[in-house]
């Protein structure tokens, strides 16, 4: 069942346009990396799902329903939660305030604490912490409180860009071992941003390349790879 | 810069000031063929509003940095013109605390006005050296202070400036042809800043902040330039408002004045200089329009008067109108030039010509 | 020793005041990026609305007669009407517009209910008088304080901690101080902007009528430009503290009021007039020193 459907999308910032007919659909408990050089357009993509960024044209469906337009918080009210590049924790929130920032709009009040203590199982250093300002936490550490707080909006879709960037490799691999149970626990989608097209062969699904503001490559992620039908698509970027 | 790409820039620019002088020329024209007294009187505070608010943008607009204090320099200007061309008579009974010197000058107003200007810009200097390290809004909060200092001081110092009180004896020489060549002169003056080098180098640091430290331009010493160019406009514009009331007082140039003015620039445009000419022109029509309304208006035999008190309040609700739908004002900044209505932002191409000459 | 605590109990009453300003200033700055250069007229305004409409010197009190448990809580509501309406009519359209723009639309707004005021009352100033036995000094070791210093201390202090409770201990609190910080992270996790929004406007109304029922006791006048030097030290504060933090602007308020009687009380008697004038120097200094702000909150960015 298609859980998100983006309909020949262009998104512009004022004269410049960033993403160009963009078509994509995402099954329920899929996987879909989206990967690309820098300045290509992954992150609009996603802030135009969000509902950050209107599209100019073309429309937005999530489980059918349309959501161009539409904002931000009404779209994660429909269960779509978006941890943007760059850990943007509230630094002066403590990291259970944090946590229950995206808890407002659930209607479940009692799953809700008990989500809670589920989040801090999956994130131990963060149950340690808990009270303390989010500001003070280290890369990593606040890389788990984005997705946990993302979490904790009870999302049937979430989208995160770059979970790797600025984060040691044995992290990185923490992250995405949550990651993916969690996408088995709950049927979570995922919509991932990533620059390691060697993470996206590991993990597997699907893979989309874009460039230019267009999409220019689709398919398996491990098949893409390994042809290196990717490589050439990026132009001399290879793999790292 | 070179001399050819200066001579290029002034051609593709050169008609937007001539465009605005010309206009206001007309206006002044018509004013004093048709006008009433009253009306002509009018013209004379919109020309001294066209200083101000000319002088304002050399400032703002180029800086990007918003100044609440720059009517300060307005009372400068204007108290220096009160000390030197009230007759010394009245001088020595009421501002005794007057140096001897400046007791028992007096001035013509052709001589007393660009000392004025002058001694408001060296305050700038001094004053500007210091506020001007600062950035953003606590720029703007320290202008703040800077006009509470100067509205504190002068409200106070009763021996010197006659405190809260007015002070009278200004001779009042402004007609509508010096108002027109005083708007004409801060015109020219804003004009000359906008394309010289110091102006196109603070140009840059607004529109690119950080590529244009990255190209040495000094930032705190171009707009210490813009500030003490800015200061020297409006000092010349209190001049012309002690000329054209022929009394001041500390409490016309705090608040309700730079407010006035800010409004004028930013529904006008803030960082364009027709922006500035055509906020306070529009404004002073519609404040002009509403207080004839207020006086009765006969249509076909009927009188319609607004009630007292209504014009204020339709100025502030248009300008709110105005804000709303032109959130970058009615000229959208850009500048009247020939050859279209409102063409491209004539002074912004230059920026990047001169950043590259900089390197 | 009884003229130490008098100099106390003024600087912590004024800096009350301030600081009461300060935070109404802060609040819909937090969230909106906004100045409000109307609080100062929502201040007048709250206190006319006690007033029925007239051009004469004497006012005729009509919602002033109520008593004070009726009184207070009409004006809040009062004060969280004119706010909410401001946002709704005025401010929503201009969310996305740059600094200067909404900040002259909100000064253009205080125009507005500043010339209705003035059309309505006259400029001249009534007489109103409410509970003058406020008036009467209270003895504290010593020295005699009025009581209304003391109410507004006290007052302060409460309001304080009611919204210190608010931000830390509700959802919408909660909801309010994340946006403050990051607001399109926030809507991103579901946080209803226009209703943060709003909030702040409501809460930031209840302030400005809860200054103006201060200076209209303290003053026994109501005066159309009665909010303006509050609303200009708020403003300042609220940059001095730090912009988006708001115990920094409170915190600031606070000082500015502590400094303003300080100097008051130390300056050589002649250059007393002159007090404002080195508040003021004190304030370019402080941005000299630190231009973040005091109490810059953890995540202030330098801009260049």
């Amino acid at each position: 069942m298609t859980v998100l459907a983006v309909n020949d999308i262009t998104v512009s910032y004022g004269r410049l346009t960033a993403l160009r007919g963009v078509t994509l659909k995402i099954a329920e408990g899929e996987v879909l990396f989206v990967t690309g050089p820098n300045g290509a357009g992954k992150s609009t993509l996603l802030n135009a799902i969000a509902g950050v960024v209107p599209p100019a044209s073309g429309t937005i469906a999530i489980r059918g329903a349309d959501i161009t337009g539409a904002s931000p918080e009404a779209i994660a009210r429909l269960g779509f939660s978006l941890v943007p590049e760059g850990r943007n924790v509230f630094g002066s929130l403590t990291i259970e305030e944090n946590l229950k920032v995206g808890t407002g709009m659930r209607a479940d009040r009692k799953k809700i604490a008990s989500d809670l203590e589920a989040v801090y199982a999956e994130f131990p250093m963060l149950a340690a912490r808990r009270n303390t300002p989010a500001g003070m936490l280290s890369g990593g550490q606040q890389q788990m409180l984005v997705i946990g707080r993302a979490l904790m909006a009870a999302p049937r879709i979430m989208a995160i860009d770059e979970p790797s960037l600025g984060l040691a490799p044995k992290i990185i691999d923490q992250v995405y071992e949550i990651l993916l149970r969690l996408r088995h626990q709950r049927k979570l989608t995922l919509l991932i941003v990533e620059q390691s097209s060697t993470r996206a062969m590991m993990t597997g699904g699907r893979m989309i390349l874009i460039r230019g503001g267009r999409i220019v490559l689709e398919g398996e992620a491990a098949e893409m790879v390994r042809d290196e039908r990717l490589s050439q698509a990026y132009f001399g970027f290879g793999d790292h | 810069m070179t001399m050819s790409q200066r001579r290029s820039i002034i051609r593709q620019t050169i008609t937007t000031p001539i465009i605005l002088m010309l206009a206001l020329l007309a206006i002044a024209a018509l004013t004093y063929q048709f006008g009433s007294r009253p009306l002509n009187r009018t013209a004379v505070e919109m020309f001294i509003n066209i200083m101000v608010v000319v002088g304002l943008y050399v400032f703002v607009g180029n800086s990007g940095l918003l100044s609440f204090g720059h009517i300060s320099f307005m009372c400068l200007g204007a108290y220096m013109t009160a000390w030197l061309t009230i007759p010394p008579v009245m001088k020595s009974i009421t501002l005794k605390g007057l140096p001897a010197w400046l007791l028992h000058t007096q001035l013509p107003m052709w001589a007393a006005t660009p000392i004025s200007g002058a001694f408001a810009a060296l305050f700038a200097l001094i004053v500007g050296r210091v506020i001007m390290r600062l950035s953003g809004i606590a720029a703007s909060i320290a202008t703040f202070g800077l006009l509470g200092v100067v509205n504190n001081v002068y409200s106070n110092w009763d021996s010197v400036t006659g405190g809260q009180g007015s002070i009278v004896g200004i001779p009042p020489t402004m007609t509508i042809w010096t108002g027109w060549l005083g708007a004409a002169f801060a015109i020219v003056i804003a004009y000359l800043y906008s394309i010289s080098r110091s102006g196109l180098a603070l140009r840059a640091t607004r529109d690119e902040a950080v590529a244009a430290s990255a190209s040495g331009i000094d930032m705190v010493r171009e707009r210490l330039i813009a500030f003490v160019v800015s200061a020297f406009i409006i000092g010349l514009a209190g001049a012309a408002y002690a000329h054209f009331l022929s009394i001041v007082n500390p409490g016309a140039f705090y608040l309700r004045t730079t407010f006035i003015a800010l409004s004028m620039l930013v529904v006008g445009g803030m960082y364009s200089l027709s922006g500035a000419v055509t906020g306070v022109v529009v404004l002073s029509v519609l404040i002009e329009l509403f207080r004839n309304l207020e006086k009765g208006v006969s249509l076909g035999g009927l009188s319609i008067a607004l009630p007292n008190g209504v014009q204020e309040i339709a100025i502030g609700i248009i300008t709110i109108a105005i804000l709303m739908y032109l959130p970058t004002g009615l000229t959208r900044n850009r500048e009247f030039s020939v050859g279209g209505w409102l063409l491209q932002r004539r002074f912004a191409r230059p920026a990047q010509t001169a950043l590259k000459e900089l390197n | 020793m009884t003229a130490v605590l008098q100099i106390i109990f003024d600087a912590l009453s004024l800096g009350s005041l301030y600081a009461l300003g300060a935070l109404g200033i802060a609040l819909i700055f937090g969230v909106m990026r906004l100045v409000n250069f109307a609080h100062g007229d929502f201040i007048a305004f709250c206190v006319f609305a006690m007033l029925w409409p007239s051009v004469d010197a004497a006012a005729i009190v009509f919602a002033g007669q109520l008593p004070f448990y009726l009184l207070i809580p009409l004006l809040l509501l009062i004060g969280a009407a004119l706010s909410m309406a401001s946002e709704l009519i005025v401010f929503r359209r201009f969310r996305n517009a740059n600094p200067a723009t909404m900040m002259i639309a909100s000064f253009a707004l205080g125009f507005v209910i500043r010339h209705l005021l003035l059309m309505l009352y006259s400029s001249r100033p009534k007489s109103i008088t409410l509970w003058p036995s406020l008036g009467l000094p209270v003895e504290f070791l010593g020295a005699h304080i009025p009581m209304l210093q003391v109410v507004t201390i006290v007052i302060t202090l409460a309001v304080l901690a009611v919204l210190v409770l608010f931000l830390k201990r509700t959802r919408y609190g909660l909801e309010m101080r994340a946006a403050a910080e990051n607001f399109t992270m926030a809507r991103m996790l579901g946080v209803r902007a226009n209703a943060v929004i709003l909030l702040a406007f409501a809460i930031s109304g209840m302030l400005a009528a809860a200054i103006g029922l201060i200076l209209a006791t303290n003053s026994g006048t109501a005066d159309i430009g009665m909010g303006a030097n509050v609303m200009l030290i708020a403003f300042i504060a609220t940059v001095i503290g730090g912009l988006g933090s708001v115990p920094g602007a409170v915190a600031a308020g606070f000082l500015i009021g502590a400094a303003s009687v300080v100097f008051q009380a130390t300056l050589p008697h002649d250059a007393r007039v002159f007090r404002d004038a080195f508040v003021y120097g004190a304030v370019i200094v402080v941005l000299l020193v630190r231009p973040q702000g005091l109490f810059a909150p953890r995540s202030a960015r330098q801009r260049v």
